[in-house]
């Protein structure tokens, strides 16, 4: 018991520390931008209710610190630190001129992404399922993605987990369908009342399509089915249908 | 046999098509290059030969480089992640410490994705405290652990102030998700829903304060029924 609990002081002290190291990195070089409008508003916090407390006038530079979700910190060159909006940094411009641009997260970004994080809930060969999968796209059409996912049923528990590629047939258009292809694992566990009660992992392979549509700022719906192939050591192999609707969004 | 032939099928028809993504630009990118190498090698038009005669001749040729820019990488901060530490009242099993950890996506001002996990104890139940020797569960199926996937909601932003010369962002927070809770030897899908509040002192630090329901549904003393598990915690989370 004291063992146990050593090491999770211990685990906790290594997570801590890890957590810590950003905190205390060292200096870094900033991105320089130059006020192109009448002038900048600072926020105290990046949201659009934080009141404006101080405005960096026309031609006047401004240190970019670090960006949260669609507002920028910065630093003036009086060493006045605040928050500005996507909106307004739109409107700044490089030293040498040229409009600084960044990604903002719209419906452009739906279209050509470098990555995708959501979660789902759904039915796993008659269980309920609870899901989640990231993607990495290698253009707006093509994506390597990978899902992990919990499925509870009346007879048998398990998990499964999958990676394979994605073909968006029309990224630009609201709805947009995919097909995917793919190989992954399955984890069962019967429950104690069934005669064959003995834990088992196996191969699977998968093909599956679904649609995807567009909502608002970074969010999008993803509907999926994967028709999975089990192979499993017996003499029969399986085949399990995997239905899911959830939430996603890109960055 | 007919589904073997069927996937079979299938699984060409996907192979091929991400093969079309990629050859779908070629036709463009050649007809530019063909353009690139017409313009390279037709002859400079005559009319320029003339021109250069009538001008005056250049005394000074002028060599300004063009400074280029190079443009640093602006860090996003957009993941939290924590260790938090509270009570679990498990419905029939009493209230127990709990301890966990929490992982958060900031996806706009607005919403947040938010991946926990945690572990607790469950106690003993009434009727085995009365029964004397009674034990319904052993020691390892006592134990309570749970995960869960959430979206949250920024529902009252604001600022929290100490004194004069200290404020601080905070905000209000609901948050809701599915998930899985393992207790008494079964893997019970659970719906979670409940609310937050979230200081942050430092840019790169949060302090939370969270109270969630852990609803899932359970056969264990006799009645199938929805057992409510509610949930207090405290929690440190470092943003990257």
């Amino acid at each position: 018991m004291i063992a146990r609990l050593r090491q999770v002081a211990l685990a906790s002290l290594v997570l801590l520390g890890l957590l810590l190291t950003p905190a205390v990195g060292g200096a870094r070089e900033y991105l320089q931008l130059f006020v192109n409008q009448p002038y900048l508003e600072l926020h105290t916090g990046p949201g659009r209710g934080y009141p404006v407390f101080h405005v960096v006038p026309r031609d006047a530079s401004v240190d970019v610190l670090f960006r949260r979700t669609d507002w920028f910190k910065v630093r003036t060159e009086h060493g006045v630190e605040g928050w500005a909006s996507q909106q307004d940094m739109q409107k700044t411009v490089l030293a040498d001129g040229s409009p600084f641009r960044f990604s903002l997260g719209d419906r452009a970004g739906f279209t050509a992404h470098r990555f995708e994080l959501g979660m789902f809930a759904g039915q796993y060969g008659g269980a309920t399922l609870v899901s989640g999968y990231g993607s990495l796209s290698f253009n707006s059409q093509l994506a390597l993605e990978g899902a992990l996912g919990q499925f509870l049923g009346k007879f048998s528990n398990g998990v499964s987990g999958d990676v394979g590629l994605t073909h968006v047939i029309a990224p630009e258009a609201r709805w947009s369908p995919f097909l995917m292809l793919g190989l992954g694992l399955v984890h069962v566990e019967p429950k104690a009342t069934l005669v064959q009660a003995a834990n088992r992992t196996e191969s699977t392979a998968y093909v599956g399509g679904g649609v995807r549509y567009y909502l608002t700022r970074r969010f999008f719906l993803r509907a999926e089915y994967k028709s999975h192939y089990v192979f499993t050591k017996r003499n029969q192999n399986e085949e399990v249908d995997e239905w899911k609707l959830g939430f996603a969004f890109f960055f | 046999m007919e589904t073997g032939i069927r996937v079979l099928l299938l699984t060409a028809l996907l192979a091929g098509l991400p093969g079309c993504a990629s050859v779908r630009d070629w036709y463009h990118q050649r007809a530019e290059r063909r353009a690139a190498s017409r313009a390279q090698s037709a002859p400079p038009p005559p009319s320029e030969s003339a021109q250069d005669e009538n001008a005056p001749p250049r005394v000074i040729e002028p060599e300004v480089a063009r400074r280029k820019i190079k443009v640093p990488r602006i860090r996003s901060s957009n993941v939290e992640m924590g260790l938090d530490y509270g009570a679990l009242s498990i419905e029939d099993f009493g209230t127990h410490p709990v301890y966990g950890i929490t992982a958060a996506y900031h996806i706009t001002e607005d919403f947040f994705f938010q991946g926990e996990a945690g572990r607790s104890r469950g106690g003993r139940t009434s009727f085995e405290t009365l029964g004397g020797n009674v034990q319904l569960l052993t020691e390892s199926e006592r134990r309570f652990t749970y995960y869960d996937l959430s979206l949250g909601y920024n529902f009252l932003p604001g600022e929290a102030f100490i004194g004069r010369g200290i404020a601080m962002t905070s905000a209000f927070y609901l948050l809701g998700g599915i998930g899985g809770t393992d207790f008494a030897g079964d893997t019970k899908f659970t719906v979670n829903f409940g609310a937050g509040y979230r200081v942050v002192p430092a840019d790169w630090l949060a302090l939370h304060i969270t109270v969630q329901d852990r609803v899932f549904q359970s056969s264990l003393l006799g009645t199938t029924k929805l057992t409510n598990n509610l949930e207090a915690r405290i929690g440190t989370t470092v943003f990257f």
